[in-house]
């Protein structure tokens, strides 16, 4: 248990205790869930999941008013979040377009957006060569070890239907 | 025991080519994201059809043994179990890789493997009756407390803070009741959405909480993926080897309880890693430094996944239950051989399992130079590929491989999400661990109390039925002891302190 020293010298973990309220909402709104299910076979472990993830919450919070513990997520200073955003875009977006475009061509479009974005270091003309052609080169590697090897039934897409 | 005969039948040249063949291609698929061992096993099942019996029992058991080891590389080199058995490897194999010493945790996972999958093959060549009755005496109660014991693990993974871990754990079982109750068949937690109907998939969750976190990490800051160390180092296994030595107990204990997990239906090498995971570093003395990059927690979870490769099919072939999801793919290309498994196989069909067990020594033998080869290759590929080249790379497999568990964009989708409130909940201090543990054991655990809690309504004794079974209290005895050893230990260390200052 940490002593009265230690809680004052550490701040209190907002994030976390933040965190956790989000948590209570949550089961509050999968406990209210389990009211519509008719068998009791059906709502008795996830209302009692949900009941206890509402328990530890709260004391999650008590505690860290009682003893401030600091905040224990990851931090990466100097990181760029608009390229966090836009991998998680190109990634869903591709995704999103794959059953119309085909796997084929989201894919390639997804490999060349996320290339994009990871990249820091300079265009060379080998890069600019080579890049694109290691793109075409691993999606259709893979795309035909699934489709033609594998036999995984990857959309053509709608347009090319 | 069985002739030298059959030992002689498993090395003919062609099983030796089927095994290694098989061996090489289970771990290139087990090393994709989203490729589990099941899936391995039953693409290349066809091939078997036109093989005698022993030799096609051979290939699929190397590629099962394969592709089990093969999940290891994916989870160390990526922070992404390549198939659900690695999950465990990820908690001290990434930080291992991180901190620059990723070819040695290859190296480890790879002996650690080979050691697991013949300590499991040993236990199926001479204990395989007499264990297969253990499979028969698990009831759904049983189920429940292993599920529970499981999650004794959370304070392991918990990082420092326990009460975040089991909120985690709630949230992970809460995602495991999405979809169709597997008991009463009502629909849950779906929010009248179809694509939720078919529930959360295991490695779906499993790649979208470990991988795509990663990736979000990787395109914010141009370091290098892993640290990187410029003299070569090649295997590095006489310090493997050294480790392993070391780590003796450790693997035979792991190796001891991946095989009894295996006999266990439907427990699968995801538990048995996760339980050998929480006995080593409960048992160790460096329980501090789990986690954060400990030798230990791989040779463990390793050597347990692969030893439940001859574990499962001790129930498969003496009882016809598969032990594990790729032995039903096995079991059903069996009774397409025309082989039926059940108590007598051994006496009436001994030529075929013997040679097919001497088969899975030599597979599982096999797998330490392929093995070691592989994992040097992919080691060298992920810290000289440029990160403009690994993330898109990456998040192409992630996709590509979740799709094709069930054929279905939604998944994809599900992954991606998961990964971004994985990467938030990150940022404030929840782990994805305890989640996946959630994730993993609540079925398991749902099912087990439901069914038991119905016996002993209808026996008017539920009392009896959940702690009045000799092995659930064996179970429960383990609980308490993984729960509380660590408190019991630092107060007798600190007493034991306390009288040498005297």
């Amino acid at each position: 248990m940490p002593t009265d020293s230690d809680a004052k010298q550490r701040p209190r973990d907002v994030p976390g205790m933040l965190m956790a309220v989000v948590f209570i909402f949550v089961a509050a709104f999968a406990l209210w869930d389990t009211t519509n299910m008719a068998d009791s076979d059906s709502y008795v472990f996830p209302s009692a999941v949900a009941i206890a993830m509402i328990v530890f919450s709260i004391a999650l919070i008590v505690w860290n008013l009682i003893y401030p513990s600091g905040s224990n997520g990851e931090t990466m200073p100097g990181a760029s979040t608009p390229r966090r955003v836009a991998l998680v875009a190109a990634m869903l977006i591709s995704t999103a377009l794959m059953p119309y475009l085909g796997f084929l061509i989201s894919g390639v479009a997804a490999f060349a957006a996320i290339m994009l974005i990871a990249m820091y270091d300079p265009w060379t003309r080998y890069r600019k060569i080579v890049y694109p052609l290691v793109c075409v080169g691993v999606v259709v590697g893979f795309y035909t070890m699934f489709a033609k090897v594998l036999l995984v039934p990857l959309p053509a897409g709608l347009l090319f239907e | 025991m069985p002739g030298i005969e059959h030992l002689l039948e498993a090395l003919t040249p062609l099983n030796i080519m089927l095994a290694l063949a098989g061996v090489i291609a289970g771990t290139v698929i087990g090393s994709l994201p989203g490729l589990t061992a099941t899936m391995a096993v039953a693409v290349l099942v066809p091939i078997t059809f036109t093989m005698a019996p022993a030799s096609a029992l051979i290939l699929m058991g190397a590629i099962y043994t394969g592709a089990i080891y093969g999940g290891a590389y994916a989870a160390i080199l990526l922070n992404t179990p390549g198939t659900p058995s690695a999950i465990a490897t990820t908690f001290d194999g990434f930080p291992m890789a991180k901190r620059g010493d990723g070819d040695l945790a290859v190296t480890l996972a790879c002996l650690a493997s080979v050691a697991g999958g013949l300590v499991g093959a040993v236990f199926l060549l001479i204990l395989a009756p007499p264990l297969a009755s253990v499979a028969l005496a698990f009831g759904p109660v049983e189920y429940f407390w292993l599920a529970v014991f499981g999650l004794t693990l959370i304070s392991a993974l918990s990082e420092g803070n326990l009460l975040k871990g089991l909120i985690g754990a709630c949230f992970g079982l809460l995602l495991s009741c999405v979809g169709i109750a597997e008991i009463s068949a009502d629909v849950r937690f779906n929010f009248g959405s179809q694509t939720l109907l078919g529930g959360i998939e295991t490695v779906t969750a499993l790649i979208g909480l470990y991988c795509v976190p990663v990736l979000i990490d990787l395109v914010a800051t141009p370091d290098k993926h892993l640290k990187v160390t410029h003299e070569p180092r090649g295997f590095r296994l006489r310090e493997a080897l050294r480790i392993s030595w070391k780590g003796k107990f450790n693997l035979a204990r792991s190796s001891v309880i991946g095989t009894l997990v295996g006999i266990l239906p439907g427990a699968g090498g995801s538990i048995a890693g996760l339980v050998a995971y929480s006995e080593a570093r409960r048992s160790s003395n460096r329980t501090e430094h789990f986690g954060h990059g400990e030798p230990e927690g791989v040779q463990a979870t390793e050597s347990a996944n692969n030893a439940t490769v001859g574990g499962g099919f001790i129930p498969t072939l003496v009882l016809g239950i598969p032990g594990t999801p790729p032995d039903a793919v096995i079991l059903g290309a069996l009774l397409i051989q025309g082989v039926r498994t059940g108590p007598n196989l051994f006496a009436d069909e001994g030529s075929i399992v013997y040679t097919f067990i001497y088969g899975l020594f030599l597979a599982t033998i096999l797998m330490l130079p392929a093995g070691l080869v592989i994992g040097r290759y992919a080691y060298k590929t992920i810290v000289t590929v440029p990160k403009a080249m690994l993330v898109p790379t990456v998040a192409f497999m992630t996709m590509i491989g979740t799709f094709a568990i069930r054929n279905n964009v939604s998944d994809v989708v599900i992954m991606i999400v998961l990964g971004v409130i994985g990467w938030v909940l990150n940022r404030f201090g929840f782990s994805p661990s305890p989640i996946v543990l959630g994730l993993i054991l609540g079925s398991i655990a749902e099912q087990g109390f439901v069914q038991a809690w119905t016996i002993g309504a209808a026996t008017d004794d539920l009392a009896a039925m959940f702690f009045g079974r000799p092995i659930s209290l064996a179970i429960i005895a383990l609980i308490l002891l993984a729960l509380f050893y660590p408190l019991v230990r630092a107060r007798w260390l600190g007493r034991r302190r306390k009288v040498n200052a005297d």
